[in-house]
C-alpha cells in the first residue's frame, strides 16, 4: 500500500498519507476497546442505577455525574501524568488513555441507556412483576428487549464522540493519528503544511465518523428514540 | 504517596494563574458560546427553511464539525488557516473562532430539532394571520424551539465549556494551561490536576445556576401557572 502511495503522490506526501492512515489503526483500536470497556462498566452502573436499592442507586448516579462533569482531558493527564507520580508506577500511554476514555464513556453510556430504560412504560415492570417474575427475570424478559430497541440508536452515535474523543490521547504521548498528524504538521517538509495535513486528518476522522452517524440515524427512522433519552455530545 | 497541595495553595503566583485560568476559560467559553449560538440559529434556520443551495451546505457543515474532533478544527483554525491566508491574530482570537465554528454545530443541530419539533399548526396559524416569514420564525416558531429545547442548549453548552481545555495546546492561558504550567514546576501532577477538576465543575456548576436563572428571566412564561 505505502508503495502504491508513494507512486500515485510522490515522495513526501506518499509517505506522509501513508502513515497517517497507518496510526490511524491505533485509533480505531483504542475506540474499539474504550467501547467495550465503557459497555460493560456502563452496562454495570445502569443495572446498579435501576436495582431496588438506594445506596447502590446512589453510588452510581454519583460516579456517573462525577465522570461526566470531569474534562476528558483532566482524567488523561490524572491516570497519564498524575497517577505515575503519585503511585510511583509505570504507566504507559496506551493504558492510561484505556482508563479515562472507558471511565468517561462509561457514565456517558451509562445516562443513555438509563434513559432508554426510562422510556419503558412503569406499567411494564409493574405487570411483569404481578406475573411474578423476579427483579433480574423481568429486567431480563420484559425490560431489556424494549430498551434495546430506544438504547440502539444513542448508543451507536456515542461511538462517535469515543472515536473524537481519543483524538485527545496525543497529550500523554500516546500515538495514533493525532500525534503522527500533529508531527507531520509541526515538519518543515513541503506537502505537509498544516494547512494540507490538519484538513486530511479531519478527512480521516470524518470517514470513521460519518458512517456511524448515518448508521445511527437509519437505526432511528426505523426503531424510534425515545424523547427521553438524552442528546449527548462531546466535541 | 502523600498528597502536598499546599504547594500550590501556598504560592500566590500559582494561585494568580489558576483565577486568570479561570476567567479566560470561562470567559472564552462564553464568547464562543454567544457567538456560537447566533451562528446556530442562522445555521438552523437555514436548514430548517430548506432553502436552495445554503440549506444543503449547512447541513454539511455542521455534519462535518459534529464528526471531526475539535483538537483538528483548533490545529486549523489556529495554524492551517493563517499559513494558507497569511494573517496574524492573537493565540486567544484563534481559540474564540476555533470554539465559535465547533459550538455553532452542536447548537445548531439541538436548535434544528427544536424547530421540527413545534406544532406545525402553530406555523400555519402564524400564516393565516398573514405574518410575512420572518416574523413566523422569530416571534413564533423560534421562542417554542428554544423553551423546549432550553434543557438540551444549556447541558451542551457544559459538555462543550468541559471540552475547552484543549485551546491550551495553542498557548491561550486557559485553566489547563495553567495547570501544564504549575506541574512543570511542582511536579506534584495529581495534586495540580485534581485541583483543576474541581475548578473546572465548579465553573461547570456555575454556569449551571447561572443558565437555570436565565431561563426563569428570559422565558418567563415557562413558569407560568
Amino acid at each position: 500500500m505505502k508503495d502504491i502511495l508513494v507512486t500515485l503522490l510522490g515522495k513526501p506526501e506518499g509517505i506522509i498519507l501513508f502513515q497517517l492512515i497507518e496510526a490511524s489503526q491505533f485509533t480505531i483500536y483504542l475506540s474499539l476497546i474504550a467501547f467495550t470497556g465503557g459497555a460493560i462498566f456502563g452496562g454495570i452502573l445502569t443495572l446498579l442505577r435501576i436495582l431496588p436499592n438506594k445506596a447502590s442507586q446512589r453510588g452510581a448516579t454519583a460516579f456517573v455525574w462525577l465522570f461526566q462533569s470531569t474534562p476528558l482531558l483532566m482524567l488523561l493527564f490524572l491516570t497519564g501524568l498524575g497517577a505515575p507520580r503519585f503511585l510511583g508506577l509505570d504507566i504507559r500511554p496506551w493504558t492510561a488513555a484505556v482508563i479515562s476514555l472507558t471511565l468517561h464513556s462509561s457514565a456517558f453510556m451509562a445516562d443513555v441507556w438509563r434513559g432508554a430504560l426510562e422510556s419503558v412504560p412503569t406499567g411494564q415492570w409493574e405487570a411483569a412483576r404481578a406475573v411474578g417474575l423476579s427483579f433480574f427475570r423481568s429486567v431480563q424478559k420484559v425490560i431489556m428487549p424494549q430498551a434495546l430497541r430506544a438504547a440502539l440508536a444513542p448508543t451507536v452515535s456515542f461511538m462517535v464522540q469515543i472515536i473524537k474523543g481519543t483524538s485527545l490521547a496525543y497529550i500523554i504521548g500516546f500515538h495514533d493519528l493525532m500525534a503522527i498528524g500533529k508531527r507531520w504538521a509541526n515538519a518543515t517538509v513541503a506537502g505537509s503544511e498544516p494547512f494540507i495535513i490538519f484538513p486530511i486528518m479531519a478527512l480521516i476522522y470524518f470517514t470513521l465518523c460519518y458512517p456511524l452517524t448515518l448508521w445511527s440515524r437509519h437505526l432511528e427512522r426505523r426503531l424510534g428514540t425515545s424523547p427521553k433519552t438524552l442528546i449527548v455530545t462531546t466535541a | 504517596m502523600d498528597l502536598r497541595f499546599f504547594e500550590i495553595y501556598r504560592s500566590s503566583e500559582y494561585l494568580g494563574l489558576l483565577g486568570q485560568g479561570v476567567a479566560t476559560s470561562a470567559g472564552l467559553t462564553i464568547a464562543g458560546g454567544v457567538i456560537g449560538f447566533t451562528l446556530g440559529i442562522l445555521l438552523a434556520v437555514t436548514r430548517f427553511e430548506r432553502i436552495k443551495v445554503l440549506g444543503l451546505v449547512a447541513a454539511g457543515y455542521v455534519d462535518f464539525i459534529r464528526n471531526t474532533p475539535l483538537v483538528v478544527q483548533m490545529f486549523f483554525v489556529a495554524f492551517g488557516l493563517p499559513t494558507l491566508l497569511c494573517y496574524q491574530w492573537p493565540f486567544w482570537a484563534h481559540a474564540l473562532l476555533a470554539l465559535s465554528l465547533n459550538f455553532s454545530a452542536y447548537f445548531s443541530e439541538i436548535i434544528w430539532a427544536g424547530l421540527k419539533s413545534v406544532d406545525p399548526n402553530q406555523s400555519e396559524a402564524a400564516n393565516a394571520l398573514g405574518l410575512p416569514r420572518y416574523v413566523v420564525l422569530w416571534r413564533v416558531l423560534l421562542p417554542q424551539a428554544m423553551g423546549k429545547m432550553f434543557p438540551s442548549l444549556s447541558a451542551q453548552f457544559i459538555f462543550l465549556f468541559l471540552t475547552t481545555g484543549i485551546i491550551s495546546e495553542i498557548s491561550v492561558k486557559d485553566l489547563t494551561y495553567a495547570g501544564v504550567f504549575i506541574d512543570s514546576r511542582t511536579f506534584r501532577s495529581f495534586e495540580v490536576f485534581l485541583t483543576l477538576t474541581v475548578l473546572y465543575i465548579l465553573v461547570s456548576l456555575l454556569f449551571k445556576t447561572a443558565l437555570a436563572k436565565l431561563e426563569q428571566v428570559s422565558m418567563h412564561w415557562k413558569f407560568v401557572r
